[in-house]
């Protein structure tokens, strides 16, 4: 079950950065609400395992590929449902997974025989130039620091929570941890798709059980806390040394909703 | 090769392939001396993995959850050790001490995580050939990744 869980993390991965990596911002939105399907199987089967009395991991074994255009983007999509597809048995879970990613694949099918939507793919180039205005290069090297630091941290508080949530028998932790899960994806995918703007899209470093495996609750909440307070400030200086209203105004934005995740943190203190 | 290191002074081409492409990163299986650096005050660690025969460093991986300066000086440090020996591996780390001076308060702090993490590694290797059992030897860091002291 653990190579399965494996599989299906790293399907979710494929999909949500796919979604990032694609420019046609129908194919985008459609695969992103995909991702979000793949996330909620990536946690019926956790909890399946759990059940069973058994335990995941986050490892990974995993590339992003840089390719150039669209289609050998959803041909590897394809190859990678057909592989996670070989694991699954015959549980009513595993009927309903493969029913989504039935679908999934007639998706893909469908954009494949449309030749017009294998378009270039620009999220690898490394260029570093933003679209919607010119910015200065010291600017784009503190935006381009933020995305790193900052998409690797929404993926890992994505996972933590994930891991917690499974393992609580809290329903005010559990509510807590799900907006938390909710609110970490959305700035995911905002930095997702801001770095395939720039030409950087990567893939989060995988995480350390060290990371997740949670000895001390009560101190990891509050280092979490501390944790909110430092994205809070990077999110201030980013906004105050970007010279463009646009990026600002959404740093703010982001900034007052990491102010919030800190009052939902202290509501499992 | 150490007149070749590019520390992160800036964003050059070396430094943006190993934000998007870390190498060594992750756990090594076989590893036979692992070392954590731990910032007790910040809740940050480099663990490494250190594949020894001898003298030699036959591979070598990490992980951690600190910041991206302690990810790409990682990356370059593994980089430069593997399939050296331990006494080059310490030349490195001099090496690369020797170049903080270009590197703002808090790089030095993450790239002081890094190599401390390695040098736990070595700890653990020698203990174990000593017949101590020991899972990872820890060393808690004096410094925090702020900058400030503790």
């Amino acid at each position: 079950m653990q190579e399965l869980y494996k599989q299906k993390h790293q399907l979710w991965l494929s999909v949500l950065f796919a979604s990032f990596a694609i420019n046609d911002e129908t194919i985008k939105s459609r695969l992103y609400d995909f991702s979000t399907i793949m996330f909620r199987h990536m946690k019926w089967i956790g909890q399946d395992i759990l059940a069973k009395g058994s335990n995941y991991n986050y490892d990974r074994d995993m590339m992003l590929y840089r390719q150039e255009k669209v289609f050998p983007i959803l041909e590897d999509l394809q190859r990678e449902i057909a592989q996670v597809q070989k694991l699954y048995t015959t549980e009513e879970l595993f009927f309903r997974i493969k029913s989504d990613e039935k679908y999934l694949l007639e998706y893909i099918e469908s954009l494949l025989n449309n030749p017009q939507n294998n378009q270039e793919i620009t999220a690898f180039n490394m260029q570093r130039k933003w679209p919607d205005n010119e910015l200065a290069q010291d600017q784009i090297d503190a935006l381009t620091l933020f995305l790193f630091d900052e998409s690797y941290k929404e993926y890992e508080l994505i996972l933590v929570y994930a891991y917690m949530q499974a393992r609580t028998n809290d329903v005010v932790q559990f509510d807590v941890f799900q907006d938390l899960i909710d609110e970490s994806y959305f700035h995911l995918k905002s930095f997702g798709n801001m770095m395939a703007k720039l030409g950087i899209l990567a893939l989060p470093r995988e995480l350390h059980e060290l990371t997740y495996v949670v000895k001390d609750f009560q101190k990891f909440i509050k280092d979490g806390i501390a944790e909110e307070e430092a994205a809070k400030e990077m999110c201030l200086e980013l906004s105050a040394a970007i010279k463009d209203e646009e990026l600002s105004k959404f740093f703010d934005f982001i900034n007052n909703q990491e102010s919030y995740h800190i009052n939902l943190m202290q509501k499992l203190l | 090769m150490f007149e070749n290191v590019k520390m992160p002074e800036g964003m050059n081409p070396e430094v943006l392939e190993h934000l998007m492409f870390p190498k060594n990163y992750g756990k090594l299986d076989n590893a036979n001396g692992i070392g954590l650096a731990h910032d007790e005050k910040t809740g940050e660690y480099v663990i490494f993995y250190s594949l020894r025969e001898d003298e030699i460093i036959k591979d070598a991986k990490f992980a951690t959850n600190g910041c991206q300066d302690t990810v790409v000086i990682g990356s370059m440090f593994s980089e430069m050790i593997i399939g050296n020996d331990t006494e080059y591996a310490q030349k490195a780390v001099q090496k690369m001490h020797e170049k903080l001076g270009e590197l703002t308060p808090q790089q030095k702090v993450c790239a002081d995580i890094v190599f401390t993490a390695f040098i736990a590694s070595m700890i653990n290797y020698e203990n174990k050939l000593e017949g101590k059992e020991e899972e990872m030897h820890v060393l808690k860091m004096k410094e925090s990744c702020n900058g400030e002291q503790k």
